[in-house]
């Protein structure tokens, strides 16, 4: 048994080319001559292999040296070609394919974004030795003196206030004194505070003034803020966007235009998403140890709802703030309406719904009165 | 019996991909790259990239892409790593990562030509590879200087820096050993230049009158005005864009040649190009991307439907100059920075 076909030899690294012929043996032997019978060469399967099998294209036979037998035919496919040679074409060339891809990728994103990544950059997390956060807080709050804080204003009263609360917290959460440090600033987009991944919380200048006479919400806050440090927020974050970055980067970069949509729109959902999961977390940690200073969950809610407020009195001033996600309507129906649209927009928050953090802080405080 | 031709063969670059036929294997593809993590991707590109190639001939012979995944994947894990490390010091140490981000700028011509090289000497024609021959200086005045030389004459002397910037891409592109010789004048490109301007112009004020008077027209309803507003609008950027394009291409094409080896000639015209590019956008937007490999298969169509090559006697006697196989790294680490280049 032995078949023939008709093509083209193509000479190795030169730009001549024969009509030819190709005799191919069951063994595996292929003969390759002239129109006119005249031997060209005669190879063994030790000594060729073939191009890649892509639909609608010939599959040329390499030999050893880089010369080429193209096949005429575009569909003939060698019989010495295995499954494997064949399987990418297969996949390629059948809609079922193409159909059940389709329902196979949105499944298996979903797990790698809401399991996998964040499984993985939480364990990697551990490795980092804390020299790595410690840097990074100081190169953050350099920066941030640099661009966006200016020294606080707050008087030596106010901020003993402050360090007294904040020594309460160290004391009894037997935080290390060298690791933890509150800074206090001066910062014009109003009351807030933050925690950097080494330990430095700053408060605002704003935020003291605004708790002055509630000072259970002021420790409420400042324990949110050591629940970020203790959860190792930051690093998580860091580890979790750049795997994700780099996943979907690997994943979407290579076709055309939607590698950067999907990269830019994608990863920022995600990293709010993320970021949204961390604040919950932080909240959980204020509310589990508020009781420890005889303090009930409650009193987060209160500040929450003072941040609420002030940002929003300063959104009226300001007609708009981009930065404030934390908003509260005063008219009751434009509220109702608002708070569906939050609902939605909460996809695009960094921060979860305000009224829900409220409400969460709320309900932990009647569960631990009830306890008590 | 020798192939050969003993006068020139002039016919036109045939191109036959087919739109359903490359939709599945970009889309399988696609779906093997993310299940993968993108590990299959360089597979993906190959094959793509084949598909491509096959199914471009000239003068009955198709190109070929000879890069090899493995190659591919290593200039991508290289790239990635790089990145990797970039994006954690730019997080943790941003002093350090500006001293990688120069380093990065230093290296960047060198990762561009190395990303061409990459690409022409993995390309094939008749067993004979391309190269490109561009070297670190030639790259930084053409791509840095010359583009703030355009930007500080307020862009008078734009048309000439791009004429310049094409003419050394091609004339560093190399097939056998051959240089290719692009003697294209800076004078078409003014002229490119000045039609668009003034088409855009004209079209522009039109769309204005009309427009404003559809608008006042409706009184309120004002909808049925932008609506024309926007589409004429769009359809004018189409013919705008294909008047440069087809004067510049045309033109390209007409100056472009390798002594005794081959040259070139192309009839691409307004407002088929217009029609074409604007119904690929529309393909694009309706179907969020998923329209883009048939995009592809109709832009490379018409392309070669109006490019015409005329293979001259000298092209039996060429010899593959091209040895060995070369890293992708560059290609990689540019695409990946988001720098890639397109030649033409």
């Amino acid at each position: 048994m032995q078949t023939s076909i008709k093509g083209t030899y193509q000479l190795a690294g030169r730009s001549e080319s024969h009509p030819a012929s190709a005799i191919i043996f069951e063994t595996g032997q292929v003969i390759i001559q002239h129109l006119n019978g005249e031997s060209i060469m005669d190879v063994w399967p030790d000594n060729y292999q073939f191009s890649d099998v892509i639909p609608g294209l010939a599959v040329d036979l390499v030999l050893a040296d880089g010369a080429l037998f193209v096949p005429h035919d575009k569909s003939y496919r060698w019989p010495q070609l295995t499954s494997s040679n064949l399987l990418a074409e297969w996949l390629e060339s059948h809609w079922l394919v193409v159909l059940s891809s389709v329902l196979v990728v949105p499944l298996f994103l979903w797990s790698m974004v809401n399991y996998v990544l964040p499984g993985a950059a939480h364990a990697a997390v551990a490795f980092l030795p804390d020299s790595i956060a410690e840097s990074m807080g100081e190169q953050t709050l350099y920066i941030l003196d640099k661009t966006q804080f200016d020294p606080s204003e707050l008087d030596a009263k106010q901020q003993q206030h402050v360090s007294q609360l904040w020594q309460r917290i160290t004391t009894q959460l037997e935080l290390p004194d060298d690791k933890y440090q509150l800074h206090f600033r001066k910062f014009d987009l109003g009351a807030n505070a933050m925690a950097l991944p080494d330990g430095s919380i700053i408060v605002t200048d704003d935020i003291v003034t605004l708790m002055k006479d509630d000072p259970d919400a002021l420790l409420s806050v400042l324990l949110h803020e050591v629940g970020h440090v203790e959860h190792q927020h930051s690093l998580k974050m860091i580890a979790q966007t750049t795997a994700t970055t780099m996943l979907f980067a690997m994943m979407f970069g290579d076709i055309d235009g939607a590698g950067e949509l999907i990269l830019g729109a994608g990863t920022g959902l995600l990293q709010t998403a993320f970021s949204r999961d961390m604040e919950r977390e932080a909240d959980e940690f204020s509310h589990q140890n508020l009781p420890a200073f005889n303090i009930s969950p409650a009193a987060f809610a209160d500040a929450m709802t003072l941040l609420a407020n002030s940002h929003s009195l300063s959104d009226d001033e300001e007609s708009a703030n981009e930065n404030s996600d934390e908003d509260v309507s005063d008219n009751e129906d434009q509220q109702e309406i608002k708070r569906k649209i939050m609902h939605w927009l909460q996809y695009l928050s960094s921060h979860p719904e305000t009224q829900e953090r409220i409400d969460t802080a709320r309900k932990k405080g009647e569960e631990n009165s009830e306890l008590l | 019996m020798e192939n050969g031709l003993s006068s020139d063969r002039t016919d036109f670059v045939k191109f036959s991909g087919k739109s359903g036929e490359y939709f599945k294997l970009w889309f399988v593809n696609m779906f093997l790259s993310i299940i993968t993590l993108g590990i299959y991707s360089a597979w993906a590109k190959v094959r793509d990239t084949q598909y491509m190639y096959g199914h471009t001939s000239v003068d009955d012979n198709s190109f070929r892409f000879l890069a090899t995944p493995m190659q591919i994947l290593k200039g991508r894990i290289v790239a990635v790593i790089i990145f990797i490390i970039y994006m954690a010091l730019s997080q943790m140490s941003p002093a350090l990562s500006i001293v990688m981000a120069l380093a990065f700028l230093v290296a960047f011509p060198w990762l561009i030509i190395q990303g061409i090289k990459f690409s022409m000497r993995m390309t094939a024609y008749r067993n004979v590879r391309f190269s490109f021959e561009g070297t670190y200086g030639g790259v930084i005045v053409h791509f840095i200087l010359l583009p703030i030389l355009g930007a500080i004459t307020l862009y008078l002397a734009m048309p000439w820096v791009v004429q310049q910037i094409q003419q050394y891409m091609h004339n560093n592109i190399t097939y056998g050993g051959k240089h290719f010789e692009q003697k294209s004048s800076a004078g078409q490109y003014y002229i490119a230049v000045l039609f668009s301007v003034g088409i855009a112009l004209i079209g522009g004020a039109i769309i204005a009158a009309f427009g404003g008077t559809a608008i006042a027209a409706a009184d309120g309803g004002l909808s049925l005005g932008l609506v024309f507003v926007g589409l004429a609008s769009f359809a004018l950027f189409g013919i705008v864009n294909a008047v440069y394009q087809s004067i510049i291409y045309n033109h390209l094409m007409a100056t472009l040649e390798i002594e005794n080896v081959v040259s070139f000639d192309a009839q691409m015209k307004t407002l088929p190009f217009a029609i074409l590019v604007l119904t690929n956008i529309l393909l694009i937007v309706v179907t969020f991307g998923l329209a883009i490999p048939v995009v592809k298969i109709r832009t490379s169509r018409y392309i070669a439907s109006v490019t015409q090559v005329t293979i001259k006697p000298g092209i039996n006697e060429l010899i593959n100059t091209v040895e060995g196989s070369d890293s992708a790294l560059g290609e990689e680490a540019a695409g990946l920075f988001d720098s890639d280049l397109s030649i033409i």
